[in-house]
């Protein structure tokens, strides 16, 4: 029997088993029944016997019921129906009996068991509803490619008893970087290469198939509506059955769509990025094209100018410093773009040390000698102050940001209020002005990227509060702002700085 | 005799080397111009300049490696002329015996303070212990300070902190050179005491005190004694 293999030996052994049970069932009860049963008694055994098969039907197949009826009627005729131990019937009545006894207990045997396997059918395909059910609602949860794939696989091995692979596209319609596959799962080269077939030709591939039968695996192609989202791969121990199969292949739109639903949104939402990157763009260039040609153009002319013919002393002069200042404008544009490159690249790093307020706020009133020569500056500050702890470079741009709007935006003789103090273990740097301010409306959006406020034409890519922003953000610390109640506008900038720890230096006589 | 000094310049972008030629020469400087660390060297044997400006960002060597092969046997002062956002960069060249230093895009007439205060102090490189700047006299001998004729009162390491930096003077000095030099070794991170410190110095020598021009501030790298 070995050519029928391990799993076909076993089914038919159960069977024989069915069969053997049926008649030794039978022959017990003709067998306990025989000692008691004279000629009149053998009506309640052919009862008797009937009992046994209508038992048998309920847990035993057809062709064993079937066999224990016809083998019992044999019986009941040989050993109990007189003349005993003959085949033979005398009477017209028991031939009648014998007769219906027979057609009874197999017809009762068989509708049994079909009742039985139609009731087993109706609950393995509630059980498959529920599963399917199951399955169609954890994927509707799902929120992304990971949570449908864990979902998929666990239902997979929990219904189908099998491990299964999921190999996706990369968005380009292919499998080859290997796809987005599990990172503990690693199938091989060729299997690979099958699964890549699978996908591209849209058709089944791999063990119990046509196509590359000698694979260990069966890959099915996700199907999908617009995009298909790639190959799922199985390890079936046994081809599947049609029921299975069917089955199966709900899965398999099931799970399909619900990648292919992300996919379509991990589209979109690229789509949507793309066309803010591409806005922001746009608006980047056009102003960096309008900003940076007048500082070039203004170079460009003045030194053209110079170079091309004798002038009066005062005009040289005045030349010259037009040439310096765009060349001023033209470095703070780029320092802005710097830093607004660097706060975008997420590398932002911030080397937190001890400073004096002081040194901060020379070193930015210093730089600023030239801008701030038409305004009343005025340092409002304590001598005193302790050493704060901070990004001095960043800080610098904090500070200088502020001030050049502030420069920019009020009317020259105004007061330009500098301050800092500070609160709480916080550092606190205020800069008023007698500026416009800002319309109520638009205080919240003064940070904002490219804000301009409209009518006004100071130059300046709209960069500058958005870098200190993201600076002083960089320190943990806040920035606000609000308009003064006599006009102007008020920043104030919080960065959190410990007092120093300054507890083992020495205390020295003088 | 100053005017007339030799300045080597070593930096790979023809425009910046154009410039330091039409404004060192106006001046009447010498200037030998070098565009990348093989030529420079072999320019810093050949002519002995008084003075190198040196950029950190070279084509051919790292303008740090340049410098550290120089300081094996030029004596004379190095100002590193860089980009900016290099403070780190910045503060390794100083420590290793660069003098100065100067970012990008920078403004002509600091570069030629800068250079006069470089080759003030490497000429008067005697052993005189008595000190004048401003209305400070610092004798190094006799530990004393005065400021207008006025003795000052400063302790020890007030004293060690000016004394350091004088003797330095015109020279930026890193934090860590700072700690290392006054607190010791291990004290060079303890910039809190450093900046308690100058506080404290800033209003016994300094005029005006939150706005000192004595000991400035070089932000984010240290401290130049001004003179």
């Amino acid at each position: 029997m070995t050519w029928f293999g391990e799993k076909a030996e076993f089914m038919f052994n159960s069977e024989w088993k069915q069969y053997l049970l049926a008649l030794f069932m039978v022959g017990i009860t003709a067998l306990v029944c025989l000692p008691f049963v004279n000629d009149q008694g053998y009506h309640i055994v052919s009862l008797i016997l009937f009992l046994v098969v209508s038992v048998q039907a309920t847990f035993l197949g057809v062709g064993p019921v079937f066999l224990a009826a016809s083998v019992s009627s044999l019986v009941w005729n040989y050993f109990f129906i007189p003349p005993s131990l003959t085949f033979h019937i005398e009477k017209a009545e028991d031939i009648l009996m014998f007769g219906m006894f027979f057609i009874i207990a197999a017809l009762n045997g068989i509708l049994t068991t079909r009742v039985r396997r139609q009731e087993k059918l109706a609950h393995e395909k509630e059980q498959r509803t529920h599963n399917l059910f199951v399955l169609t609602k954890e994927l509707s949860g799902a929120g992304n490619v990971d949570e449908i794939l864990g979902i998929a696989i666990h239902e997979i091995q929990a219904n189908f008893h099998t491990e299964s692979i999921f190999i996706l596209q990369d968005g380009n319609n292919s499998l080859n970087t290997f796809g987005r596959l599990r990172k503990d799962i690693k199938l091989s080269k060729p299997e690979h290469q099958v699964a890549e077939w699978a996908f591209l030709q849209g058709r089944l591939a791999g063990a119990y198939t046509d196509s590359f039968p000698e694979c260990n695996y069966t890959y099915f192609p996700l199907p999908g509506a617009r995009i298909s989202p790639g190959v799922v791969a199985l390890k079936l121990a046994n081809p599947f059955s049609d029921e299975q199969k069917k089955l199966w292949e709900t899965y398999l739109v099931l799970i399909s769509n619900a990648l292919e639903r992300e996919f379509l949104a991990e589209a979109a939402q690229k789509a949507r990025f793309l066309a803010e990157s591409d806005r922001l763009y746009k608006t980047l260039f056009n102003s960096i094209s309008h900003e940076f040609r007048i500082p070039v153009a203004t170079i460009m002319g003045a030194s053209d100018t110079l170079i091309s013919g004798e002038h009066s002393e005062k005009i040289t002069q005045a030349l010259y410093a037009e040439i310096f200042s765009a060349s001023l404008r033209l470095n703070r544009l780029i320092e802005n773009l710097l830093n607004m490159a660097r706060l975008e690249s997420g590398r932002l790093s911030v080397r937190l040390d001890w400073y004096d307020i002081h040194d901060l706020i020379n070193k930015v009133t210093g730089d600023l000698m030239d801008e701030l020569k038409n305004h009343n500056l005025t340092i409002d500050m304590n001598e005193d102050l302790p050493p704060a702890r901070f990004d001095f470079g960043l800080m610098e741009q904090v500070l200088y940001n502020l001030l050049i709007n502030a420069v920019q935006y009020s009317p020259p003789a105004t007061q330009i209020i500098l301050g800092s103090r500070f609160e709480n273990r916080t550092m606190i740097i205020q800069i008023k002005d007698r500026g416009p301010g800002f319309p109520e409306e638009q205080l919240q959006n003064v940070f904002q990227k490219f804000f301009r406020l409209k009518g006004q034409n100071t130059g300046g890519l709209g960069l500058g509060l958005s870098i200190v922003k993201g600076f002083v953000e960089a320190h943990q610390g806040n920035i606000s702002v609000r308009n003064r109640r006599n006009g102007g506008a008020c920043f104030t900038v919080a960065i959190p700085s410990e007092n120093p720890d300054i507890s083992n230096l020495t205390i020295e006589e003088e | 005799m100053m005017e007339n000094e030799t300045i080597l310049v070593i930096d790979d972008e023809l425009q910046i080397r154009r410039l330091l030629d039409i404004t060192l020469s106006a001046k009447g400087y010498k200037v030998i111009l070098s565009s990348n660390g093989r030529e420079g060297m072999v320019d810093a044997a050949t002519y002995h300049p008084g003075i190198i400006i040196l950029d950190l960002g070279l084509p051919d060597s790292d303008g740090m490696d340049i410098l550290k092969k120089l300081r094996e046997w030029f004596f004379k002062p190095v100002i590193i002329l860089s980009v900016r956002n290099s403070e780190e960069d910045i503060i390794t060249a100083l420590d290793n015996g660069a003098n100065d230093y100067l970012t990008k895009p920078f403004r002509s007439g600091e570069l030629l303070a800068r250079i006069r205060a470089a080759l003030r102090i490497s000429d008067q490189r005697d052993e005189n212990p008595i000190i004048q700047s401003g209305s400070l006299t610092i004798d190094l001998a006799n530990h004393t300070v005065y400021k207008y004729d006025e003795l000052l009162k400063l302790t020890s390491t007030e004293f060690s902190l000016l004394s350091l930096m004088v003797k330095n003077q015109g020279r930026v000095l890193t934090h860590k050179y700072i700690l290392r030099e006054v607190w010791g070794f291990g004290y060079q991170d303890q910039t809190q005491y450093l900046r308690v410190f100058i506080a404290q110095l800033r209003k016994k020598i300094e005029d005006e005190p939150s706005k000192p021009q004595l000991l400035i501030t070089e932000s984010g790298i240290g401290y130049r004694f001004g003179q």
